[in-house]
């Protein structure tokens, strides 16, 4: 089996972004087309801590796009922002063109924002009743939410018995009730049981599928690899890094373990597309070019005709949280 | 968007209406003006206190619009203060503020939707105390074999227009107190003390502290029995000075009283949507 090795397309953002956001102009709000959700230097400061800091983000228009980061890195408030519940202390927003907070941008976004909030004394139904009539959604589309998040079946009981895991499923049917192109999600798997998770977040994608945006904040590594078509990891109010789950993820490498390294070593050194062979014990890891892949089972082949015994063949990747404890200087481990 | 709007309303009243503090303060109410302005006094005149010895006039349909419209400024306004507290503050308890916000409509529409259903609220507060006072009034009639003779509609119309703003401005105190403190309990709190032991306070040492008298003449509860007044029993004596909502004045015109109770419902609401505008929503 090859391993096709990828470019390095991630890089650490540290106070500038890796991928600039395309299209950004010089007015407030000057969104390009191709990306729903557009944000450049967003800044939120609370007295003297920076609960965002100089924030530039890009969603492209149909793509599911993981927002990842520990907690208290900054994914609600940029989320509130985003949606205009809270002003911003400095730089852009644009949300499909228009400006935040404003009732035709409203329209076109559903969204759930930290733990569901409902009127305790409505049942679920009527609490999307309510906000049919807030945005204008017909009646009959209280009913397709709920089936969607499989809740009708206690949809007439008041939101105050719910458990969690349902509080979350009507979060994302109130979500849903506008039928709208982009959806912004704060954690929506929170609180569920493990089907419950597997169900919201194909859920999720298949809402994808449908071609809206999606904007998935997460602390779940796992989640975001499931669901996202690109990351963005924010840690301490900052991009850190964007791209891929894939390109996150960078390259792979092969590991042999053999019992004489050095003559192994000149030996995979002259294979094609390697790019380096590093020796660490009887451990050479072997990492390929950014367009080439290595030939596990030639390498293998090679290694033992030279009459070196392999001990150990597998490629190694270094796993998302990883990637994260990596890039956020491994003190959010709690968010993993 | 008018239609937008009446949607907006029609959510709001839904809310209000499936609320049992709704209906609980509703009940306080017409339970607090049966027994204080009829069962209480009635009861001392058939026992035949000397005190309520002159007391069945100011229990018969005559009186109807004097002994209904003065529970208003009184427990009345206590009453919907708390109604226009929590119709306002729960929505921080509950962290619902977000999910109204975050649907199409703006802040300021959301608000207005909310003022006009809080508004209508307020009408079954009147109507159904007035008709309650026409039961109680008219049986007691019957009972003492008395000949029903009712108020003019004009002066009914009056009295429970007056009778509305009065609670009105009561429920705009409590929507900016919910507002400044973004919860319930102080602004119940702060707005009882207020209303009951502040303003009842200094309108009591207004007569006999003379300099405190320009001040009473600019509180609700003064200018709310200034209207009563003014509309129940032009040039008459007020509500008296013993008992439950006890008042004995400074008075102040039924015109200056309606322009003063406006401006308070004006900063109060005002000032209420300017603070929603402008502050961040967590």
């Amino acid at each position: 089996m090859a391993t096709t090795v990828s470019a390095p397309a991630v890089e650490h953002r540290g106070a500038t972004a890796v991928h600039p956001v395309r299209g950004l102009g010089t007015q407030a709000v000057a969104g390009s087309p191709a990306l729903a959700i557009e944000t450049r230097d967003l800044t939120k400061r609370y007295g003297a801590v920076k609960a965002v800091d100089s924030l530039s983000l890009g969603v492209r228009q149909g793509e599911i796009y993981g927002f990842l980061g520990p907690n208290g890195a900054g994914k609600t408030t940029t989320l509130r922002m985003l949606l205009g519940l809270i002003e911003p202390t400095g730089g852009d927003i644009s949300l499909m063109g228009s400006a935040p907070g404003s009732p035709e941008t409203l329209a076109r976004i559903g969204s759930m924002i930290e733990t569901p909030a409902f009127y305790p004394f409505l049942s679920g139904h009527d609490n999307l009743r309510m906000l049919a009539d807030y945005t204008g959604a017909t009646r009959s589309r209280i009913g397709e939410v709920l089936e969607q998040v499989d809740l009708a079946s206690r949809a007439k009981d008041p939101f105050r018995t719910y458990s969690l895991g349902m509080k979350q499923r009507l979060g994302v049917a109130a979500a849903l009730l506008k039928d709208p192109p982009l959806l912004m999600l704060d954690e929506p798997t929170n609180g569920l049981d493990p089907a419950g998770m597997a169900d919201m977040r194909q859920l999720i994608r298949r809402l994808g599928n449908e071609g809206r945006t999606v904007l998935l904040s997460s602390h779940l590594m796992n989640e975001v690899e499931q669901v996202c078509d690109r990351v963005g990891v924010i840690a301490r109010g900052r991009i850190v890094a964007e791209g891929t789950v894939s390109e996150l993820r960078g390259d792979a490498a092969l590991l042999v373990r053999v019992d004489r390294p050095r003559e192994a070593k000149e030996i995979i050194d002259g294979f094609q597309g390697v790019a380096a062979v590093e020796l660490s014990g009887t451990m050479l890891r072997v990492t390929a070019r950014s367009d080439a892949a290595i030939d596990e089972a030639g390498v293998n082949r090679r290694l033992v005709e030279a009459g070196i015994g392999v001990r150990e063949l597998r490629t190694d990747r270094r796993s998302l949280e990883e990637i994260f404890l990596t890039l956020t200087g491994g003190e959010e481990r709690h968010a993993i | 968007m008018r239609s937008d709007f009446l949607s907006l309303v029609t959510a709001e009243l839904f809310l209000l209406r499936k609320r049992a503090s709704t209906w609980i303060i509703l009940g306080i109410w017409l339970a607090v003006t049966a027994i204080f302005a009829y069962i209480f006094e009635y009861v001392s005149y058939r026992g035949g206190s000397s005190e309520f010895a002159d007391s069945l006039d100011s229990l018969l349909p005559a009186a109807l619009v004097s002994n209904i419209s003065e529970g208003m400024p009184f427990y009345g306004g206590s009453l919907v203060l708390i109604l226009g507290v929590l119709s306002i503050g729960s929505e921080f308890g509950w962290g619902t503020w977000k999910t109204l916000l975050t649907q199409r409509p703006g802040r300021s529409t959301i608000f207005g939707a909310k003022l006009v259903a809080l508004g209508i609220a307020l009408i079954p507060f009147v109507v159904l105390a007035f008709a309650l006072g026409a039961v109680a009034s008219t049986s007691i009639a019957i009972v003492e074999d008395v000949a029903i003779t009712w108020p003019s509609a004009q002066a009914l119309v009056e009295s429970m227009l007056s009778s509305w703003l009065i609670l009105a401005v009561w429920a705009a105190g409590g929507v900016a107190l919910a507002m400044v403190t973004r919860g319930t309990s102080l602004a119940i709190g702060a707005g009882i003390l207020w209303g009951l032991a502040f303003e009842g306070l200094l309108s009591a040492f207004a007569s006999s502290v003379s300099w405190l008298e320009w001040l009473v003449d600019g509180l609700i509860r003064a200018n709310g029995y200034s209207l009563v007044r003014a509309i129940a029993e032009p040039g008459g004596a007020g509500p008296g000075a013993d008992g439950p909502g006890a008042f004995s004045g400074p008075y102040v015109s039924g015109t200056q009283a309606v322009i003063t109770l406006g401006v308070y419902l004006a900063v109060f609401l005002g000032g209420s949507l300017l603070l929603l505008k402008r502050r961040d929503v967590a």
